[in-house]
């Protein structure tokens, strides 16, 4: 795409950077911001490096030693199999961020497609919407179990419910950000050039619908995470021998009393990481509000 | 760690204390607590333990079981007698029975509450273990019991609670709501009220003097029990610790040594429970229909590793097929059955053409060594095919392990979608389980193995239809030996049964018919 063509693409970019100098910035001002994007980061790490840092094999059990405690087998003690409590939180870390991702991004995808078109295309939005708010109206727990019902439990099984919980509330977001900023001068002078309107919606459009898009994206990551970890709970999640957190909290839980590690570390360990992506959300709202800014 | 746990029981113990506020002055009655409600409480229309463990107390049978699940006692019957050709059985029936409701208990109860087992009306599950009847009427005060062929189990199955008798006359009243609405039965304790899900309240029944000679006394000893419902086991041992129940014989295994150290508190196991756990398989699916596999997999999975840790070390695991407790156990069987040997499980399948792929599994001829099993997600087989799964994969098999909730579960264990399947089952004897398992008129399920063999076929036969015990023993024995060959189940562990009763409890004592582990209630007493 040469500038000849798109003459309004050159006011562009030096806005851009430097709003994202200023977003930037005051994200790193913020203490709790950076807590929340540290935590973040640390995890991706520990999930993506899993296996080299994971002392044992996730797979392997050791029934002579179930249910020791912290401090007395490995540093964090051992599970109702025998296996070492980092290894199976470093896995469940993976599979558990794997899993939001993948819904997050499939959710978001399909979601976004349909709010664009909503806003973009004024006929189709009462269809649209309506649907949106059908899906809307049935809680992510009962997908996930009408899904498992259907094609047996699992993570596909979850990463679908969660996917479909996600697509009527991007929609609304992106909607509704797309509408303000269809009424903009340029969007008006780029029809009125002759462009068309995947280019206009790709090029116009979504660059200034990103903000709202990614505070979204990052809430709802933390939401995904403990809505899928509530369905693994329920055994329709990450099905033997994978190690999830949601699924490991529930296993620790017929022995709450006797060696209450075993629930309650992967349950610290989902609370802190949605807490460190709500925090960050938040942050990424203030920073990305022009009507915040000091 | 332990004081930390003590703390935790502590404040459960007290949150739970504070839930129900203290009962009134009377003595309270004897609260026993369970983790399930059944659906219903009608003998004949329920296969559910939930209901049997009440239905016992509430009704009577002809027979009897003793403690040690292998002596048939007199009952209803006082006494009984067997015609040579097997087909004919006799009860004298005792007299001065009389139902809660004060009528007297005739013979023709007795016909009605059988036949109405096997009528096809009702259509009952367990219609079948009544057997081929011929014909069952009232002679005098005998009840005579007649086969079309003989049926050697059929003592046993009269003994449980699908063959109590009932009073006519109520069922009728209620129609369908009988065993929901009320229940009138000649059982040491009469129907007060149900609250389904929460509880069930039982009230002595006056007359009652006619216990089975196993216990000590024949009169029952308390005025009221109530059988509440705990699903969370957490919370059903906060409840006994906090003194608001009496006994319960569904404390999590883990559970039962802080409770034998607690003061006053009696916990006992019965040694001769039935209730076992195994792995079957599919002889006719890809890779599970290769004796090697199953061989190997018999090999592999350390059984004894698995029911010491499933259970927290109140398990056994099982030495061969069936329950070395049950009626005509073959003990030849235990030096067939594979021992523990993962090298030589890995050895077996080198021979048997399994050679080690990229990834670690086994391949024979393009086919990945995998299979697919399917269970019941309760408490324990969640861990135990997780314990499977890591012995397995360590010889080079991939299980898969897809369970179900307990709603959808059963309809999918009669399909023919997985490979093999876990189970737990109570029986009263060998006969009755191989011919429940094994017949080929079984499949698709129970027999969900698939096994058809005429072999087998013909010697569960002959074992059913025994007249003289040695010659039911050697059959069914020849089938064990036949089956444990075949490598068809993996017999994990013996469910273990252990009644914890506090100290307000007298006279307690195990006995797990059916699952159910009070039976008839008798001898208890209540302190205070």
């Amino acid at each position: 795409m040469s500038s000849v063509s798109d003459p309004l693409q050159q006011n562009l970019p030096p806005v851009a950077v430097a709003r994202r100098v200023s977003v930037l910035r005051m994200l790193l001002s913020d203490v709790g911001a950076c807590i929340a994007l540290a935590l973040v980061v640390l995890a991706v790490l520990g999930a993506a490096f899993a296996p080299w840092l994971s002392p044992t094999d996730p797979y392997g059990n050791d029934l002579a030693n179930t249910l020791k405690p912290p401090g007395e087998f490995g540093l964090l003690g051992t599970d109702g199999q025998g296996r070492d409590m980092i290894t199976r939180l470093l896995f469940g870390l993976r599979t558990t961020l794997l899993m939001g991702l993948a819904s997050v991004v499939i959710g978001g995808l399909i979601g976004g497609v349909i709010g664009f078109a909503a806003a973009y295309y004024p006929r189709l939005s009462g269809l649209l919407m309506r649907l949106m708010d059908v899906l809307l109206s049935f809680p992510a727990i009962l997908f996930g179990l009408a899904i498992a019902a259907i094609f047996g439990p699992g993570l596909p099984a979850v990463i679908i419910a969660l996917a479909i919980a996600t697509i009527p509330l991007m929609a609304r977001v992106v909607r509704g950000s797309a509408l303000v900023v269809l009424q903009q001068g340029y969007i008006e002078a780029a029809r009125s050039l002759g462009l068309g309107d995947l280019h206009i919606i790709l090029r116009y459009v979504l660059p200034n619908c990103l903000s709202a898009i990614f505070v979204f994206v990052t809430l709802r990551f933390g939401q995904v995470i403990l809505l899928g970890a509530a369905l693994s709970f329920l055994g329709l999640g990450a099905q033997p021998p994978t190690a999830e957190l949601g699924a490991m909290a529930a296993d620790g839980r017929n022995f709450l009393f006797f060696a209450p590690h075993v629930s309650v570390l992967p349950s610290i360990v989902i609370f802190v990481i949605v807490l460190a992506f709500n925090v960050l959300g938040d942050a990424l709202r203030d920073a990305l509000d022009p009507k915040l800014r000091k | 760690m332990t004081r930390l746990t003590a703390l935790l029981l502590a404040g459960a113990a007290s949150a739970a204390a504070l839930a129900t506020p203290a009962a009134a002055q009377q003595k309270a009655p004897l609260t026993i607590l369970r983790i399930i409600d059944a659906d219903r409480y009608d003998p004949v229309r329920s296969t559910a333990t939930a209901a049997a463990e009440v239905v016992y107390m509430l009704a009577d049978t002809l027979v009897t079981v003793d403690f040690d699940m292998k002596t048939i006692k007199p009952g209803l019957a006082e006494s009984w007698t067997v015609s040579p050709d097997g087909k004919t059985y006799s009860f004298k029936l005792r007299k001065g029975v009389k139902f809660c409701d004060g009528r007297p208990m005739t013979p023709d109860d007795v016909v009605y509450s059988l036949k109405r087992w096997i009528d096809p009306a009702i259509k009952s599950p367990v219609a079948f273990r009544a057997g081929p009847v011929k014909d069952i009427r009232a002679e005098g005060d005998t009840v005579i019991y007649e086969l079309k062929e003989p049926y050697s189990d059929l003592l046993f199955q009269l003994a449980l609670s699908f063959a109590s008798v009932v009073d006519k006359d109520t069922v009728e009243k209620l129609g369908q709501n009988f065993g929901v609405q009320g229940f009138n039965g000649t059982g040491p304790y009469c129907w007060v009220k149900w609250t389904p899900r929460q509880e069930l309240v039982l009230k002595k029944n006056p007359y009652y003097d006619w216990g089975p000679p196993i216990y000590k006394n024949p009169k029952p000893q308390i005025d009221e029990i109530v059988w509440k419902v705990i699903p969370e086991s957490n919370t059903l041992m906060a409840a006994i610790q906090a003194k608001q129940a009496d006994v319960t014989y569904y404390m999590p295994y883990i559970a039962l040594d802080t409770m034998q150290r607690m003061p006053g508190m009696t916990v006992q196991r019965q040694e001769n429970y039935i209730y076992d756990v195994f792995m079957g398989f599919k002889v006719d699916k890809p890779v599970s229909k290769d004796k090697a596999i199953r061989e190997a997999v018999n090999m592999a999975v350390d059984k004894q590793a698995i029911a010491k840790a499933i259970f927290f070390g109140k398990g056994t695991a099982l030495p061969s097929l069936l329950n070395p407790a049950v009626l005509d156990y073959d003990k030849d069987t235990v030096a067939k059955m594979p021992k523990h040997d993962p090298a030589a499980a890995a050895k077996l399948l080198d021979e048997a053409g399994w050679k080690p792929g990229a990834d670690g599994i086994r391949e024979k001829d393009g086919q990945k060594a995998t299979f697919t099993v399917y269970g019941i997600r309760n408490d324990i087989n969640p861990r135990i095919s997780e314990a499977m799964q890591a012995d397995l994969r360590k010889i080079g098999i991939d299980m898969k392990i897809q369970l179900w909730d307990a709603t959808v579960a059963w309809g999918k264990l009669a399909t023919q979608e997985f490979d093999a399947f876990y189970m737990s089952y109570p029986y009263v004897t060998a006969t009755e389980a191989l011919n429940l398992y094994f017949a080929s008129r079984q499949v698709p399920t129970p027999n969900r193995m698939n096994w058809k063999d005429p072999k087998t076929d013909e010697l569960l036969k002959t074992a059913a239809t025994a007249v003289d015990a040695q010659k039911r023993k050697e059959a069914i024995g020849a089938v064990q030996m036949q089956l444990t060959d075949a490598n068809v189940w993996v017999p994990l562990a013996s469910q273990p049964l252990w009644v914890v009763a506090g100290d307000r409890v007298e006279g307690v004592r195990a006995h797990g018919i059916y699952g159910a582990g009070l039976y008839k209630g008798l001898d208890i007493k209540l302190k205070r």
